[in-house]
């Protein structure tokens, strides 16, 4: 069989530069994250359904399942290792304080889809605070306690 | 942080004391770094050499394996080795997933890799090692299987008939195991009754699907001859043994490490067959070898739940009273029993729990497991339970109907009272310290009974149906040598703790417990804390590493806080002492004036006590200016293991108030209480949080969850996208109390709480749909109940 | 699983992308991955080559063109949602897009992705078909321009050629007294739908006076039901013929989540839900 193909790109993770490098053409956006050690962003399907691997590219939340490495030629990434600004400091601790997590395996997607919420500036009621995380599975907490943290979020923001 | 005060355990003392955390809704700190990214999930290892697997599984339920061509595979990019189950058997020995207390079980000799034939969709043939998962993959395709298709026994409905397909023609026929109760005359009893009601009901089979899928990397050093395995599974000690044993090693040498496990409800409780092999591979090949399951093979192999349908029938006098109960369970199993616990357990716990809250003087229970080919079935979170309580609770509700009761009162006046404990399931096995006359009065004051009534009057004028329901129910926790450990498997019921104060002043703490999210570490901290008399800052705990940790049974079966629970409190008890000793010599004074608060041994009258700090250092490193023969102990262990009974229960009681679209058949969930008597609360947000998720996971499995499988014995929906698990929009809040009973057996007194909710909710929900449908002469019977089943149910379709 | 071997590559523009793709009859384009990356991950498909056009710029354009919306095919579901022109002049368009996947998938998934992939459980063929919309593609003879109704011919099959790429759609504005009007049923929110209803509609709810009607996730394409719309002006909401007349109008092709019957049955409902929206 031939060597795979590959292509040579460059972009930032979390402030730190990546530089003219070689990722296999197939590879998706999470598996290369994770092989450089970010392995705070988890999978969990890898086909879009259950959000475990949602970070930010260019500002806006993505699948990294569902991105190849190579789409993410000159773009901008944080992952949750990169979540470490005032906003996100107040939301892990609401997160904290209503154990808005078990195992902790969403978190990191969960994080990212509240980050969103948050930066669209909206005051929502539960029901819609539900429909923005209705993309991000969490088997573990039965959703409550997420919806209470990003409630305190919100009430906290407006 | 609200501070949830509940009824507290004298043996524990007040909650106004320093360092009184028992009893606290504490943060869970140690667990921050989940939002930092910081986890350590068998995934995210990456050791020098290590190489990568992927299995060839088969895409058959029934099939023979003619022959295996791996010349080509063998040649792709990457590729380091391919085995079949020749090679691997050559290390790794055959398993039997039967145990010897629960009469006769059957299931044949299973191996890593299937080897003249396949059993299930899914099941391990070959295995591709390559120097990445994509690599394995792309050989894969490249291996040739020859394969002669057989005819699939897919319904277990069949899987008796004497035309039915054998799929061990060893046994001569599908039947793994059977189990008959029979306690008092129910046919005398039925015979005397005002009223018989009868209802079957239909589980799909349904499965866990944890987040993070089942992962191991497997690490064989020959120069120590040692086998680290590094895996996300619920109970370390066990795991440990079984690789010992069935690759030949010494067990001393295999070390299991589990540290971070994204959820687990029973699916990493179980031996794989992949994962073996991925053990045995490494020991082959001598280098580390990791897998991961993606979720395909994670829908195709993780075990599945439930798949039972049971008829029941029940007995009342006019005034309500239950005279008899019986009920006839079936339930598919998959081609084998899992090994080590078996396949029976769900079944046996069917049979067991059936009326467990009520007074049933006559009581028979048939149950009847059998095989087929479909992926193996095993204990996941509730084992039983939804089983049991679903088909108690619609009978009881027919009855009620039937003889026109209110259904509270129907069940109130056949509750065991809360006085009468200890008592007996109707099955004969043994219950104390219940209340479920109080958790049910708790929970009508809380549901507003009245209100839901009139709403539903009101919703019914505009054409929509609401219902609601209650239902009381026993959660098996705790569980005593009687459970696994009398048949013949090796899975430790006891359970240590080990702590220490180390020469800083701060404490370690080391528990066979392990942690999948809910909370263990964070609970085992508050103990030994409190115990001590520390900050809990100054606790850290190992957990989930057979090297570091006591010996022990793990988590399963909600046992970390009851069981593990007491051995750190017994640990930490004996460390207090041992320290006051110590001060007591170093002091000058006599022990029983002294006390522990904030990490400071005090003199309780006043005066100048001394720091942990200080004394740890005199004794580590001033030894010489102690007393002569001062027993200078810092290090204290203990264990602790539920005697005299099989298990501790714990009761709840649940209601739910449903609202069905006539025209769509989609069914809201309106509002869902609980509430739990799972006594001393160690900390009772956790508590909440096990209920919350645990009664999410119940709903999954009545309203949306299904392995759907077609006549061949082939999943239909084994993606995430075409299996519908839980998701936030369609959930309700859900409304938590609770009632403190403490457990008798032990000094902490706290029972389980991590499957109540599992266990009642597809029960509460049923009933509330059918005290919906009620109002059109509707029922529905089977679940998952989609909306196609309440449409057809209408007459709709 | 991991998908298998392609080689990839990033279109410089959109004559680069079509060259390619007239050389490579494998060549498969790749435009916000969002359905694509699920497929290549499961190796359901396997192409040897990807042609990225999601950096060429000016195909996301949105803009009013001569009476129509135009809808450049690189616009994400998000930028469209949060677009001012699509707010003003096609308010309805965002609340479709709402009932499409989630946040996350939308701020990647293309509208020219969703019209071009025509999963006939999607919404915005449907809605492309209802508003009589134009799908423009351009290809190595220049630029065509299709109609949605004739654009899709099966299961994810549509009339594009393998040199042609979506550029972009062209939605009429609506007239006067014009209303879009819609609905889904769903197991769970932001899933494909077990059957969906979008209704074109000339009038207001007691006075319609031109109807039509266009489910998705209901056969193999946009289903198209003009006789059962007649009927349903001609006789109001009867629910047994209207459910007879989509009987013999839409080959109803049942699904993991809902029988044929089910998908009739909630087509015939649905009737009743989207047009009781319409405004008296
Ligand atoms: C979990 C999940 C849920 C979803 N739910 C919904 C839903 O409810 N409703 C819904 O409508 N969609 C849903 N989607 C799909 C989503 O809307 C996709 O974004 C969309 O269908 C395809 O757009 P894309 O840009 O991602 O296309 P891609 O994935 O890039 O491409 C899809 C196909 O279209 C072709 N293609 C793409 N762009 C062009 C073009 N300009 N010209 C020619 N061919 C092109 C590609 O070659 C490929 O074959 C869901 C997706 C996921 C992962
Ligand atoms: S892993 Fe990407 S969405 Fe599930
Ligand atoms: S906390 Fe375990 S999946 Fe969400």
């Amino acid at each position: 069989m031939a060597a795979n193909n590959s292509v040579n790109i460059s972009f930032t993770v979390n402030g730190e530069r990546f530089n003219n490098i070689n990722v296999p053409s197939r590879q998706h956006l999470a598996d290369y994250l994770r092989s450089q050690g970010f392995t705070g962003t988890h999978l969990g399907c890898e086909q879009g359904a259950c959000g475990a691997c949602t970070i930010e590219m260019d500002g806006k939340a993505v699948r990294s399942c569902l991105v190849l490495a190579s789409q993410a030629n000159g773009t901008n990434l944080k992952t949750v290792e990169g979540f470490d600004d005032e906003m996100m400091e107040k939301v892990k601790q609401n997160f904290l304080k209503h154990n808005a997590f078990q195992c902790g395996f969403c978190s990191p997607g969960m994080l990212m889809t509240t980050k969103e919420i948050l930066l669209n500036k909206k005051k929502l009621t539960r029901d819609e605070i539900r429909s923005e995380i209705s993309g991000n599975y969490c088997r573990c907490t039965g959703y409550q306690s997420i919806v209470d943290a990003i409630e305190e979020c919100i009430n906290e923001i407006n | 942080m609200d501070d949830i005060k509940v009824n507290q355990n004298p043996k524990l003392g007040s909650l106004d004391r320093p360092n009184s955390y028992i009893g606290r809704s504490l943060p869970r700190e140690n667990a921050k770094k989940h939002l930092d990214g910081g986890g350590q999930f068998v995934d995210d290892l990456t050791l020098p050499r290590m190489v990568h697997v992927a299995f060839l599984r088969s895409p058959f339920a029934h099939a023979e394996i003619k022959s295996i061509n791996t010349n080509d595979a063998k040649k792709s990019d990457g590729v380091i080795d391919i085995f079949t189950a020749k090679e691997i058997d050559e290390v790794c020995k055959p398993w039997i997933g039967t145990l010897g207390h629960l009469g006769e079980m059957r299931s044949p000799e299973q191996t890593p890799l299937a080897k003249k034939i396949a059993r299930w969709q899914g099941e391990p043939v070959a295995v591709v090692i390559a120097d990445s998962r994509a690599q394995a993959e792309d050989a894969l395709e490249l291996i040739e299987v020859d394969w002669v298709e057989k005819e699939a026994q897919v319904n277990m409905e069949t899987a008796l008939d004497s035309n039915a397909v054998i799929i061990h023609p060893e046994l001569g026929n599908n039947l793994f195991w059977t189990r008959t109760v029979n306690q008092g005359d129910v046919e005398k009893a039925f015979k005397e009754a005002d009223a018989i009601v009868e209802t079957t009901l239909d589980f799909a089979r349904h499965t866990g699907v944890t987040l993070e899928s089942r992962g191991i990397v497997a690490d064989w050093n020959k120069a120590e001859n040692k086998m680290t395995i590094y895996h996300n599974g619920q109970a370390p000690h066990m795991m440990q043994h079984i690789i010992a044993k069935h690759l030949d090693l010494n067990e001393g040498l295999v070390r299991i490490v589990s540290r971070d496990v994204g959820g687990s409800f029973g699916i990493k409780v179980h031996v794989y067959p992949d994962e073996m092999a991925v053990t045995a591979i490494s020991k082959k090949i001598g280098r580390p070898v990791k897998f991961i399951a993606d979720r395909l093979e994670s829908f195709t192999t993780d075990i599945h739940a439930r798949c039972h349908k049971i008829s029941g029938k029940l007995g009342v006098d006019k005034n309500g009273k239950i005279l008899a109960m019986e009920i006839d369970d079936l339930s598919g199993i998959g081609p084998f029993s899992m090994y080590p616990r078996t396949s029976a357990i769900e079944t046996n716990q069917v049979l067991n729990l059936s009326g467990a809250p009520y007074v049933i003087p006559n009581y028979k229970a048939v149950g009847t497991v059998v095989f087929q080919n479909k992926t193996p079935m095993c204990q996941y979170r509730a084992v039983g339970h939804p089983i049991a309580v679903a088909i108690t609770e619609a009978l009881i509700d027919k009855a009620a109907y039937k003889i026109n009761m209110d259904i509270d009162k129907i069940r109130k006046i056949n509750f065991i009272p809360d006085n009468a404990y200890p008592n007996k399931c109707p099955s004969g096995v043994p219950l104390e310290d219940l209340s479920h006359e109080a958790s049910m009065d708790k929970l009508l004051e809380i549901m507003d009974i009245k209100e839901i009534e009139a709403q539903k009057e009101e919703d019914l004028k505009k054409g929509v149906l609401t219902g609601h329901g209650v239902i009381s129910m026993c959660e098996v926790t705790n569980p005593s040598p009687l459970f696994y450990g009398v048949g013949g498997a090796h899975i430790s019921s006891q359970d240590g703790a080990s702590i220490r104060l180390e020469g800083s002043g701060a404490i370690h703490l080391s528990s066979s417990i392990t942690e999948q999210g809910q909370g263990t570490e964070a609970i085992m901290k508050q103990i030994a804390a409190d115990q001590l008399g520390v900050e809990m800052e100054s606790v850290r705990v190992t957990l989930g590493d057979t090297d570091a940790t006591p010996y022990g049974g793990g988590t399963w079966a909600s046992r970390g806080a009851g069981i593990g629970g007491e051995a750190v409190l017994k640990a930490a008890r004996k460390l207090k002492d041992n320290i006051l000793n110590i001060a007591a010599a170093i002091m000058q004074t006599d022990k029983d004036t002294l006390d522990i608060e904030d990490n400071n041994v005090i003199r309780k009258n006043g005066g100048e006590g001394i720091s942990l700090k200080k004394l740890a250092e005199t004794v580590y490193y001033r030894g010489h200016e102690l007393p002569k023969g001062t027993n200078a102990e810092l290090l204290a262990t203990a264990s602790f293991l539920i005697e005299g009974i099989p298990f501790v229960f714990t009761n709840s009681a649940m209601g739910c108030q449903v609202s069905i679209d006539q025209d769509t058949g989609i069914i809201k969930i309106n509002k869902f209480w609980a509430v739990e008597d799972c006594g001393t609360q160690i900390n009772p947000k956790l508590v909440e949080e096990q209920i919350r998720g645990g009664v999410i996971q119940g709903i999954g499995g009545a309203l949306f969850e299904e392995c759907v499988y077609d006549d061949q014995g082939n999943m239909q929906n084994a993606t995430m996208a075409d299996y519908l698990v839980p998701m936030a929009y369609e959930m309700p809040d859900i409304i938590v109390d609770h009632v403190t009973t403490n457990s008798g057996r032990s000094i902490i007194g706290a029972k389980g709480a991590g499957e109540a909710g599992t266990g009642g909710a597809p029960a509460v929900i049923m009933n509330a749909i059918n005290n919906a449908l009620k109002q059109v002469n509707a029922e529905v019977v089977s679940q998952p109940i989609t909306p196609e089943k309440i449409l057809k149910a209408l007459g709709k379709i | 699983m991991k998908a298998a071997d392609f080689s990839y590559h990033e279109a410089v523009n959109l004559q680069d992308a079509i060259n390619i793709k007239a050389q490579d009859d494998e060549a498969v384009i790749l435009a916000g991955g969002q359905s694509l990356l699920p497929a290549l991950n499961m190796r359901l498909s396997s192409p040897t080559c990807l042609i990225d056009i999601s950096k060429i710029s000016g195909l996301n354009e949105i803009k009013i063109e001569e009476h129509t919306l135009f809808i450049g095919a690189l616009a994400t579901h998000s930028d469209v949602m949060s677009n001012k022109t699509v707010k003003d002049n096609m308010p309805y368009m965002i609340d479709i897009l709402k009932m499409v996947a989630h946040p996350a998938i939308r701020n990647k998934g293309t509208h020219g992705g969703s019209i071009a992939y025509g999963d006939p459980a999607a919404e915005l063929p449907a809605l492309a078909v209802a508003t009589n919309a134009e799908i423009i593609v351009s290809g190595q003879n220049g630029d065509r321009s299709i109609n949605a109704k004739d654009f899709y011919l099966g299961l994810f099959e549509t009339t594009i050629n393998q040199d042609e790429i979506v550029v972009g759609i062209k939605y009429p504005l609506l007239k006067q007294g014009q209303n879009i009007v819609f609905d889904e049923v769903c197991r769970r929110h932001g899933d494909y739908a077990m059957a969906g209803l979008i209704a074109n509609v000339m009038g207001s709810k007691n006075d319609i006076k031109d109807l039509k009607l266009v489910f998705f996730a209901t056969g193999d394409k946009p289903d198209v039901a003009d006789k059962t719309a007649e009927l349903y002006l001609d006789n109001g909401y009867d629910y047994d013929k209207l459910k007879n007349s989509l009987s013999s109008e839409i080959d109803f092709a049942g699904d993991l989540n809902s029988s044929s019957e089910m998908k009739l049955h909630l087509a015939t409902v649905l009737i009743k839900k989207v047009l009781s929206k319409l405004e008296i």
